[in-house]
C-alpha cells in the first residue's frame, strides 16, 4: 500500500551516492544466487548408491565384530 | 581470473551473450544498471533506503536467474530490469501491509496538472487536491501516472515494461488523465 504526498519540505527524492554505495554489493546477490541453485542437492545419505555402500560396510563390520 | 581490460571493448548485446553461460558477466550489468534501478525503487518506495536496497537486489537476482530467457526484442535491456523490479516493487506493497508515503516534487503535480489541462499553475490546495485524487485512483492507473510523470519515463519505457504497444501506453495514459480531468470540473 502506498499513498502519494506533496514534497513540501523540498528534500531531494533522488539515493545519495553513499546511499547507493552502501547498497551495492554483487557479492551478495552472487553469493544468495549460488546457494539458491544449489539448494536442491540431494544429501549425501539419500544417495541409493552411497547408501549401498555404507550398509555394506556395515554389515562387514558386524560381521567381524560377531567373528572375534 | 578474467581480463577486465578486454571488457571495456565489449558491447552490451556481446555481454548479455556471456552473462547467459558465465555469471562474472552478469557483474558487469550490474555495475551498469545498478544506480538507475536502485534510484528508481528508491523513489518508489518513498526513499526508504534499506528496502530498496533489498527489492534491488532482489531484482537482479531475478535478472541473474532468468538471463537466459531474455530476447532482445529492440527495447533497451534496461526495460528489462525495469519490468523486473516494477514487479517486484508491485509484489513489496501487495505484501506488506504497512502504508507507505511516496513524496512527490511540486513540479511534477504543475507538470501532470497542465498535461492535464487542468491549470498552467496551481495553487498548494489544488496540488494536495490533485494527488488526492492520484490516490484515488485504481493501482494500474497510479503506477502508469508514476512512471510517466513522476519517474519521467518515455511511453516507449512504459510500453516495454507492461508488454504493450507505445500507442496503447500513451492512449492509457491520456485515458487517466482525461479522467481526472472529469473529475476535476466536477
Amino acid at each position: 500500500m502506498r499513498k502519494f504526498t506533496l514534497n513540501r519540505d523540498k528534500k531531494s527524492l533522488n539515493p545519495t551516492d553513499e546511499q547507493i554505495k552502501r547498497q551495492k554489493d554483487f557479492s551478495r546477490i552472487h553469493h544468495d544466487y549460488e546457494r539458491l541453485t544449489k539448494r536442491g542437492k540431494k544429501p549425501l545419505y539419500l544417495d541409493p548408491k552411497l547408501f549401498m555402500l555404507l550398509l555394506i560396510l556395515g554389515i562387514m563390520l558386524l560381521l567381524a565384530f560377531l567373528d572375534l | 581470473m578474467k581480463n577486465r581490460k578486454n571488457d571495456k571493448n565489449l558491447t552490451e548485446a556481446q555481454i548479455i551473450a556471456l552473462a547467459k553461460k558465465d555469471v562474472y558477466y552478469f557483474g558487469l550489468l550490474y555495475d551498469k544498471y545498478f544506480n538507475t534501478i536502485f534510484s528508481f525503487v528508491f523513489k518508489r518506495l518513498g526513499g526508504a533506503e534499506d528496502v530498496a536496497g533489498d527489492v534491488t537486489q532482489l531484482s537482479f537476482m531475478k535478472a541473474m536467474a532468468n538471463i537466459q530467457k531474455y530476447e532482445d526484442r529492440g527495447n533497451p535491456f534496461s526495460s528489462w530490469l525495469y519490468k523486473i523490479a516494477n514487479n517486484q516493487v508491485y509484489e513489496y506493497f501487495r505484501k506488506k501491509k504497512r502504508l507507505h508515503e511516496v513524496p512527490v516534487d511540486e513540479q511534477r503535480i504543475q507538470d501532470l496538472g497542465k498535461e492535464a489541462n487542468i491549470n498552467s499553475y496551481m495553487s498548494m490546495a489544488e496540488q494536495e487536491k490533485l494527488i488526492e485524487m492520484i490516490n484515488e485512483l485504481e493501482q494500474v492507473q497510479q503506477d502508469l501516472i508514476e512512471l510517466r510523470f513522476f519517474e519521467k519515463m518515455s511511453f516507449k519505457e512504459i510500453a516495454a515494461i507492461y508488454n504493450i504497444t507505445e500507442a496503447n501506453a500513451k492512449m492509457r495514459t491520456y485515458r487517466i488523465l482525461e479522467r481526472i480531468r472529469n473529475k476535476w470540473e466536477n
